[in-house]
């Protein structure tokens, strides 16, 4: 079994200018806030970021001026308001977005994970997202070659690196978490190289909880409170007066986000 | 009108549209509420499920939205979406899914991606999410909206979520499989939603039908015989809200 626990820093040297990642928060619950900051402070540029559902990670991320485009199916931060940057960002030209629905991505990650050339779904049809999906060359509507009635198919999606939140893992990278798990494990065996940034590493886990194997596993971050300000289900709750902080600010627009950017991503260091 | 706020008979009047034997997907916001009405009053035995993978939770009041672990409290089971979303809702194995909406149209499809403002300015909201499958693929749809008359137009400005009719189009023709939009729920009325377009099913109490009409800005009808009103809350249904499904008033006020 290798021992794949890195620093933060040397784990997300993979990650470059230009580069594909995917991110596992989910609006307000495990977004991997550590490294989102480490890649604002490290100022990576053009990345493609692709995630399910946006949340503050992405957020964050966008405010930092990291990203040129978004593959997602929307987000927000629940009650706490919309993702603030991606909306300025996107009315101010400033990224590009390409938008599914959440089964959309989930069968995207699926088709990558089996090296299926593309998928089959039912959701879309009908919808203003499926046009610009056409053009950006990702999806389809084909007859189905038994029925002959309208399919939507879809392209494979790979990132090139996942960051993903667990609870706990060996230094393997066989990891477990509590709660609903979205698209965190198609996301990891989509992925080309994935990054767990966990809450405690620890000598073994039972293997029937493994929701990723450490097969697919290619760096460990052990970083307690890594969701912080978000929800960890059973660990930690979302921090309130923080969420709201940046709510607040977010709201002003990008003098509001870089004030958040001097208090707690760039002031910081870890 | 009567001791209740917009919010509290919006989710009175779409808890009262879902069934004991409902496998209902519930979205974000006002859904919430609604859906863990019906099931802590007459559907006990409604099956509710979250798109991040929960099963058949017994949501706790105060929850921030569908990834506040709160709104998990109680869940027989966990998974991912491609269980959720996959395999039980494009499975066909939803009956019902309870939705909001940035805007909706005569025929129930869902904006909830973008609007276009007077001067042409294009703002962004949540987006999709799993709304567009629930409206894909479940057996009927419900939304739940605020009556408010820019939610209201003859053809949303984005369909992010089909309904029954798109451009022209009927859904069997686009190859979608569950049934669509089957009703709106507002604060002043109920509006059955069919192949044909709108029809004012109920009004609250205390509304006027020819009113709601003509402050709803889209092709709606009158029922032969005029619109039924709808059940007055009781106290146990406003207590529940009050009390511990909604008792900050996110919601609700």
């Amino acid at each position: 079994m290798g021992d794949k626990v890195r620093s933060l820093k040397s784990a997300l040297d993979i990650v470059s200018d230009g580069s594909h990642i995917a991110l596992g928060g989910f609006a307000i619950t495990r977004c991997v806030m550590p490294a989102v900051h480490e890649l604002v402070r490290s100022r990576r540029r053009r990345l493609t970021v692709s995630q399910t559902i946006g949340g503050l990670d992405t957020d964050v991320l966008v405010a930092g001026g990291c990203v040129s485009r978004l593959i997602y199916a929307g987000g927000s931060l629940d009650r706490f308001g919309p993702l603030y940057a991606v909306s300025h960002a996107i009315s101010h030209d400033e990224i590009e977005t390409e938008e599914y629905s959440s089964l959309a991505m989930t069968l995207r990650f699926h088709a990558e994970a089996l090296n299926l050339p593309f998928i089959a779904c039912r959701s879309l049809l009908g919808s203003d997202m499926v046009e610009p999906l056409i053009e950006a060359g990702t999806a389809r509507i084909e007859p189905d070659p038994f029925s002959g009635r309208p399919t939507l198919l879809l392209t494979p999606l790979r990132p090139e690196v996942a960051i993903l939140h667990v609870d706990a893992c060996d230094a393997d990278g066989n990891a477990m978490l509590a709660g609903p798990t979205w698209t965190t494990r198609e996301t990891a065996f989509a992925s080309a190289h994935t990054v767990l940034i966990c809450e405690e590493v620890v000598e073994s886990i039972p293997p029937e909880r493994a929701l990723i194997p450490g097969l697919v596993v290619n760096a460990v971050v052990e970083l307690p409170g890594a969701a912080h300000p978000t929800a960890v289900a059973g660990s930690y709750d979302y921090d309130r007066a923080h969420l709201e902080e940046y709510a607040d600010l977010a709201r002003r627009g990008a003098e509001g986000l870089r004030e958040y950017l001097d208090r707690h991503v760039l002031a910081a260091a870890v | 009108m009567g001791g209740w706020s917009g919010g509290e008979i919006m989710a009175v009047a779409a808890s009262h549209l879902v069934a004991d034997d409902d496998v209902v997907l519930v979205g974000i916001g006002l859904p919430q509420v609604a859906a863990a009405l019906a099931q802590r009053t007459h559907a006990p035995n409604a099956r509710l499920l979250l798109e991040l993978g929960v099963f058949d939770p017994q949501p706790a009041g105060e929850s921030m939205g569908i990834a506040d672990p709160r709104m998990w409290t109680d869940s027989k089971a966990y998974a991912g979406m491609l269980e959720v979303l996959g395999y039980m809702l494009q499975g066909g194995r939803i009956s019902l899914g309870l939705l909001g909406a940035l805007q909706v149209d005569q025929f129930g499809s869902i904006n909830s991606s973008l609007v276009v403002e007077a001067d042409g300015r294009r703002r962004r909201f949540r987006g999709s999410g799993g709304g567009n499958d629930v409206a894909s693929a479940a057996g009927r749809v419900l939304v739940v909206v605020r009556h408010e008359p820019r939610k209201f137009k003859a053809a949303v400005d984005f369909v992010t979520s089909p309904g029954r009719r798109i451009r022209g189009a009927g859904r069997a023709e686009l190859g979608l499989e569950g049934g669509g939009t089957s009703a709106l729920v507002t604060d002043r009325a109920v509006i059955q939603i069919g192949d044909a377009g709108a029809v004012l099913a109920a009004v609250h109490p205390g509304e006027d039908a020819e009113q709601v009409v003509g402050e709803t800005p889209m092709p709606l009808t009158l029922p032969p015989g005029g619109p039924a009103v709808s059940a007055v809350p009781t106290q146990v249904e406003l207590n529940l809200i009050r009390g511990s499904l909604d008792p900050l008033g996110w919601y609700t006020r």
